[in-house]
């Protein structure tokens, strides 16, 4: 075969390759809303949630059982990813890089304190107090975070393509969040920390990749994800549990109870859904293209609500359907600019 | 620096010399060196490499048949070289050997 056909075959296989590994990652990331709204009604959580909110409120009750879900969120997403780097023999690797903390760990560790505590909790937050679908949507404004952050910190220029994308983003997050809004204030109370949720997931998902990136950039993204939740988790498990169950909530109990086999299947559920779709996410990246991956990456909102629709039976809002389809619009216009143009843009 | 260091600083450190090097030359180095021996792990280097390219600090410059099975034969083999933004992070990483 000579070379100029074996080059349109390589690059095929690249493409078609690429496009498989960035729509894995929107379904399983679409998928995880669905064990991610389930566990709210499963004991221990249920439970948890009702004995805190009779002596501290709801609000506390909501941020404080979150807090617990997302440990253990935290924690089935590193067995998953453990268990993915033994397959693939990396555990060497996983090793030499941890030890990088200067190039490579540090940033995870940042990158994680902003993943985990700001944009999964803020997602559990709004699952437990509005709705998976809203949950799911309202994070899709991450990419607005993520590409100001990095005009800031790197100096990046935003293109107009991306001016124009930022803005439909933007038109759909306001569609979302104000519709939502609208809509409660006329039937009453607003649940305003389900909304605050939301923002928390898009702000942390935009900073947690721009951080992330740059460890990321010089580490295997399987090794770098790992390092990633094992911040998580030490977030988690060895700071902000334990200083919670210090000042008197109920962590440890309800922690021990959580072995119950439904409520670990569901959790080990999720934590499949959302390390796989990380680790597909970074997949798709050399082979498509970063803005390529993260457009296709971005439909998860969409297979969220349609994973919502199918196992729940529950349509959501309009405001939250046409939100949601500006916001992967706006991703789609931001981030399909050629490949090439981003690398230059990034490169000098 | 050897096989203590991540994979893909090494690979980074071995095009730090400014030379071209062929993907060939470098995946069985890298397999030598972290005794990574076979199909899936040269699989797996090459994909670093790739993703170093595609993060725009490797720019693939050249391409060719490989017709006598050097590598995987009937496939492409690419020669890469390190770019200025491939320099900045590759001695940043690296800096300690520097």
């Amino acid at each position: 075969m000579d070379l100029k056909a074996l080059k349109a075959q390589e690059s095929k296989r690249k493409i078609s390759k690429g496009y498989m590994w960035a729509l894995f990652c929107a379904v399983f990331w679409g998928i995880w809303y669905l064990p991610g709204t389930v566990v709210w009604v499963l004991n221990p959580f249920d439970e948890m949630y009702g004995e805190i909110a009779g002596a501290s409120g709801d609000a506390v009750s909501l941020v404080v059982t979150a807090v617990l879900i997302t440990a253990f969120n935290a924690l089935t997403v590193m067995l998953a990813l453990m268990l993915w780097n033994g397959v693939l023999g990396k555990f060497g690797e996983l090793g030499r890089t941890l030890k990088e903390f200067h190039p490579c760990s540090k940033w995870f560790f940042l990158a994680s304190i902003f993943g985990g505590p700001v944009a999964i909790l803020g997602s559990f937050m709004a699952m437990g107090f509005i709705g998976g679908a809203f949950a799911a949507v309202a994070a899709l404004l991450y990419p607005v975070i993520g590409s100001v952050l990095a005009y800031y910190w790197y100096g990046e220029k935003i293109s107009k393509r991306a001016a124009t994308g930022i803005i439909i983003i933007i038109l759909g997050g306001i569609t979302i969040f104000g519709g939502g809004v609208i809509t409660e204030l006329a039937a009453g109370g607003v649940p305003w920390i389900g909304y605050l949720g939301g923002l928390m997931a898009a702000a942390g998902w935009g900073i947690e990749g721009a951080i992330a990136g740059k460890g990321l950039d010089i580490s295997e993204p399987d090794v770098g994800l790992t390092l990633r939740f094992l911040g998580e988790n030490i977030i988690w498990w060895i700071i902000i549990v334990p200083i919670l169950a210090i000042v008197g909530y109920p962590m440890y109990s309800f922690a021990f109870q959580a072995f119950e086999p439904l409520t670990l299947l569901v959790l080990i559920f999720a934590g499949i859904t959302f390390g796989f779709c990380y680790v597909c996410w970074y997949k798709s990246f050399p082979l498509i293209g970063v803005g390529r991956g993260q457009g296709i990456g971005n439909l998860y909102g969409l297979c969220a609500i349609i994973f919502i629709f199918l196992f729940f039976g529950d349509v959501p809002a309009w405001t939250i359907l046409v939100g949601g389809t500006l916001c992967v619009i706006g991703s789609f216009v931001m981030f399909t600019e050629e490949t090439a143009a981003l690398e230059t843009l990034r490169g000098e | 620096m050897g096989k203590n260091r991540p994979i893909k600083f090494r690979i980074l450190e071995l095009y730090l010399d400014g030379e071209e090097h062929w993907n060939y030359e470098i995946v069985p180095k890298i397999q030598e060196e972290y005794g990574m021996k076979d199909n899936f792990h040269r699989d797996s280097i090459n994909f670093d490499i790739l993703e170093l390219a595609s993060g725009g600090m490797l720019k693939d410059v050249e391409q060719k048949v490989d017709e006598e099975g050097i590598y995987k034969k009937g496939f492409l083999l690419h020669k890469y070289v390190i770019t200025d933004f491939g320099r900045v992070r590759g001695s940043d990483a690296c800096i300690r050997y520097m």
